[in-house]
C-alpha cells in the first residue's frame, strides 16, 4: 500500500491511500499520520479513499484512533469516496455520517466558506 | 463438491494479502460481482488477522490454514488456527468487543464477517485453536440482469 499526506495551510490534512489497507499496512501508516496531526493544528482530516481497492476493520481502527487524537482540537473527519463495501463497513461501525462523495477541491472550498456543511 | 483448495502459511501479517488473493482467485470461476468478491475478501482478511493477532498473539511460528470448497454457486471457506482459542465466543462476536484496544482493534471483525456472509460459524477450544467457517452464495449474472 502507498499513501500520500498533504497539508493545506488552513488546517486541512488530506490522506490519500492507494492499494490495500489491512492490519499489516495500518501499522506502517499510523505513525506518519499521527505525527502530522500532532505537529500541525489539524482541524479537518480528509481520508481520500478513491484509490483504495480494499479495506478491512483495521481501517476502522485507524480512522477511530485518529479521530481520538483530533478530539483535543475539535478536528473533523471526512471519509471521501469509499467503495460500496467500505461504505457498508463504515455504516456498521457508526461512521456512516462521515462519508462524503466529492472531490478534494470541493471539500477544501466548502471548509473555507461554510463550516456548517462539514459539522454534523 | 465441485472444487477445493487448501492454503497453509505462517502467522505473519504480510500473509494476509496472500490469503485474500488465493480465495478471490478461487472464487473467480463463479463469476462473482466486484462487491461479492470484495465482501469475501474482507471476511477472509478479518478471520486471518484474528488468527494472527489473537490466536497466535503475533507469534510468527503459528500455522494458519485456509480451506475453500465450491458446491455449485456456493462457496464455503474455513480459516483455522491452532492458537490460544476464544474464551467466550458470544462475547467476541458482539459489535465493538475487543481484547486489544491498545492495538487499535475496532472490535468490528465478527460483525463485518456476519454481515458479509450468508452463514458464519465459529468453533473454538481454549488452548487448541479456532475454526471460522463462512458460506456465501454467488448470484448467477443472469439473475442480476433480469
Amino acid at each position: 500500500m502507498n499513501f500520500n499526506l498533504t497539508m493545506y495551510p488552513n488546517d486541512i490534512l488530506i490522506v490519500q491511500l492507494f492499494g490495500e489497507l489491512d492490519h499489516h499496512e495500518t501499522e506502517k501508516v499510523r505513525t506518519h499520520i499521527s505525527k502530522a496531526i500532532l505537529q500541525g493544528n489539524v482541524k479537518l482530516l480528509v481520508w481520500n479513499l478513491e484509490h483504495l481497492n480494499f479495506m478491512d476493520s483495521s481501517g476502522i481502527g485507524l480512522v477511530l484512533g485518529r479521530m481520538r487524537e483530533l478530539r483535543a482540537v475539535d478536528g473533523e473527519t471526512i471519509l471521501l469516496n469509499p467503495s460500496k463495501t467500505m461504505q457498508k463497513i463504515f455504516q456498521y461501525s457508526g461512521l456512516g455520517n462521515c462519508v462524503q462523495f466529492a472531490s478534494e477541491q470541493q471539500v477544501i472550498l466548502h471548509s473555507e466558506g461554510d463550516c456548517q456543511w462539514i459539522t454534523k | 463438491m465441485d472444487n477445493e483448495m487448501t492454503l497453509t502459511f505462517l502467522a505473519r501479517s504480510e500473509n494476509e494479502g496472500l490469503a485474500r488473493i488465493a480465495v478471490t482467485s478461487f472464487m473467480a470461476q463463479l463469476d462473482p460481482t466486484i462487491e461479492e468478491l470484495s465482501e469475501c475478501k474482507t471476511i477472509v482478511s478479518e478471520a486471518v488477522s484474528n488468527a494472527i493477532i489473537h490466536g497466535y498473539a503475533n507469534n510468527p511460528n503459528g500455522i494458519v490454514t485456509v480451506y475453500a470448497v465450491r458446491y455449485g454457486a456456493e462457496i464455503s471457506v474455513t480459516i483455522k488456527d491452532e492458537g490460544c482459542g476464544i474464551e467466550n465466543i458470544e462475547e467476541a462476536r458482539e459489535p465493538l468487543f475487543t481484547t486489544k484496544p491498545e492495538l487499535e482493534r475496532s472490535g468490528m471483525g465478527f460483525t463485518i464477517m456476519e454481515s458479509f456472509s450468508d452463514f458464519l460459524q465459529v468453533e473454538s477450544v481454549i488452548g487448541q485453536g479456532t475454526i471460522v467457517t463462512f458460506t456465501k452464495q454467488i448470484m448467477p449474472i443472469q439473475t442480476l440482469v433480469t
